[in-house]
């Protein structure tokens, strides 16, 4: 450290092993939830005529599941522990850390109990009741404002770049939050945006791409930037390659959102920009990518053994392929293509699947063997797991790619007298196999998760039997 | 050019103020740039590369001095 400490510091860690353990936990209902509806696209008798588990109900609990639940507790759980270890200073509040646990598992909850009833804003990534999304901008604060406390209460003088992620994160997603969420409540379950018309798409998805970019890329990017070198035991082979990715992704991000409305009422030229600013981030998500790879450099034979590393380079690979693929289909001639097929889908299962449960997976196994102190109780299973997780994402990915380029294809074909070739039920028809093939390749990547679930529970329960035996053995 | 032009007088407060926070949003991430690649921050950037690493060494999982 670069101020050594006169006392002893110690972390506050059990709320970081509580978030830990709820991010395994929604990492298998999450995509549990996602493999059954995809199995419903494939095979819609599987709605049972239930209103409370068709797709358009258990969609969002998909998505929510995923981005919040587990995303959400990964984040967290992180977050909290990278800011303690590279501080050496523990929380400025445990107390506000469990309120923050608390918090956001009530959200949790309360997403369960409401997205099933068909109580939905109806914006993207952002469907919860406007009650809920107070108590969201409440808890969210409480763990930023810890965060930012924690940061200035630190016994170094350099603040790790993981930690300038972390925070960027938590300034832009309480902007955005706040700003996508203004609305007139009308009852308790009923509110209208406070936008209308072409401003309202403009803001949803100012919210939705940024969510992805500060939430899903900037927060995971401070996971990368600590557990590789940490795991590889390598330092970070550029760290002013590090700070320039910080700050373009932090200038850039805020302008891609209108590439996801080309070809709408949306001006053009916001579009344009749109595009335009897509391609300039490949740039540095590259550099940022290959900057993870190097830093492998000298330590590449560690991926024979070590499974925990394979997970988070094999991340950085999806990172690159998702931040090249998105930058493209930005590009409008692309995007008449590409727009409402299902490659769209396939582009974020690259991101959700390879790189943020990738990157996720990896730093949840080096936390735990960290936070309870010992082996995992089976590196064999990591492994088993790591090649179930990489089968499942390529196979739902490709599927995809391949079913999204066929339909656009098809809606776009017609014939010599200018009339279109196909109907919209032949592309539906023909979708069919690829929706099949998309739902096998989710149930592969969830059975990692059980697969994990049950190497951590068990890993857990073996320090607890160790520590046991050392207290009688003390007592002795 | 027709696509590049621009009505200045009918500019809003709003405008001008979007115009502002871009320009002044684009000379920031100039400055960066300009702040990363001067060779004179080179050494000082890179000695934190190791940053995580170093804890290892001085306390234990528990945040114990060793």
């Amino acid at each position: 450290m670069e101020a050594t400490q006169a006392t002893p510091v110690k972390y506050d860690m059990d709320v970081v092993r509580w978030f830990t353990i709820a991010a395994v936990i929604y990492a298998v209902v999450g995509t549990l939830i996602g493999v059954y509806v995809a199995s419903e696209l494939a095979f819609p008798f599987l709605n049972f005529d239930i209103p409370e588990i068709t797709f358009g109900r258990l969609r969002p609990l998909h998505t929510n599941a995923v981005i919040f639940a587990f995303g959400g507790c990964m984040l967290m759980a992180t977050g909290f522990y990278i800011v303690q270890r590279t501080g050496a200073t523990k929380l400025w509040s445990n107390s506000l850390a469990w309120f923050t646990f608390y918090g956001w598992n009530l959200i949790i909850v309360l997403a369960v109990i409401t997205l099933p009833l068909g109580l939905s804003e109806g914006k993207e990534y952002a469907e919860l009741p406007w009650w809920v999304d107070i108590m969201i901008a409440v808890v969210w604060l409480s763990y930023g404002f810890n965060y930012i406390m924690t940061i200035g209460i630190r016994k170094t003088s350099h603040i790790y770049v993981s930690n300038w992620f972390t925070m960027g994160m938590i300034v832009m997603i309480t902007y955005l939050h706040v700003v996508n969420s203004l609305a007139i409540p009308v009852d308790w379950a009923t509110s209208y945006s406070i936008y209308s018309g072409v401003q309202d798409a403009m803001i949803q998805w100012w919210w939705g791409h940024n969510a992805v970019g500060f939430y899903l890329t900037g927060g995971f990017l401070g996971i990368m930037y600590y557990f590789i070198p940490k795991q590889s035991g390598r330092p970070v082979f550029s760290y002013r390659l590090s700070v320039l990715h910080f700050w373009t992704l932090t200038f850039g991000y805020v302008w891609l959102g209108a590439h996801h409305l080309q070809y709408t009422a949306l001006p053009d030229w916001t579009g344009s920009l749109g595009a335009a600013v897509s391609l300039a981030m490949i740039i540095p998500s590259w550099g940022g990518a290959m900057n993870g790879m190097m830093t492998l450099s000298g330590a590449w034979d560690k991926l024979r053994t070590d499974y925990i590393l394979r997970f988070l380079v094999t991340a950085m690979a999806f990172y690159a392929m998702s931040t090249f693929d998105g930058p493209v289909m930005a590009i409008k001639s692309v995007n008449a293509l590409s727009h409402y097929t299902d490659w769209t889908v396939g582009h974020v299962h690259a991101g959700a699947l390879g790189w943020m449960s990738m990157i996720s997976f990896g730093a949840i196994y080096h936390m735990v063997k960290k936070l309870w102190n010992t082996e995992m109780y089976s590196d064999k299973l990591v492994n088993v797991h790591f090649w179930v997780a990489l089968i499942g994402a390529t196979t739902y990915v490709v599927a995809m790619w391949v079913s999204g380029i066929m339909q656009g294809l098809m809606w776009r074909d017609y014939d010599e007298f200018g009339t279109l070739t196909y109907t919209f039920v032949e592309s539906v028809s023909a979708m069919h196999p690829y929706y099949v093939m998309r739902a096998v390749g989710g149930a592969i990547f969830n059975l990692g998760t059980w697969i994990m679930l049950f190497n951590v529970v068990m890993t857990v329960r073996q320090a607890g039997a160790v520590r046991g035996v050392n207290a009688v053995a003390a007592k002795a | 050019m027709d696509y590049l032009h621009t009505d200045w007088s009918a500019m809003t407060t709003n405008d001008w103020q979007g115009v502002f926070f871009t320009v002044a949003a684009f000379v920031a991430m100039v400055a960066v740039y300009v702040m990363v690649f001067n060779p004179k921050n080179k050494d000082a950037f890179d000695s934190q590369s190791d940053m995580a690493l170093r804890e290892e060494g001085e306390y234990n999982n528990s945040g114990d001095k060793k």
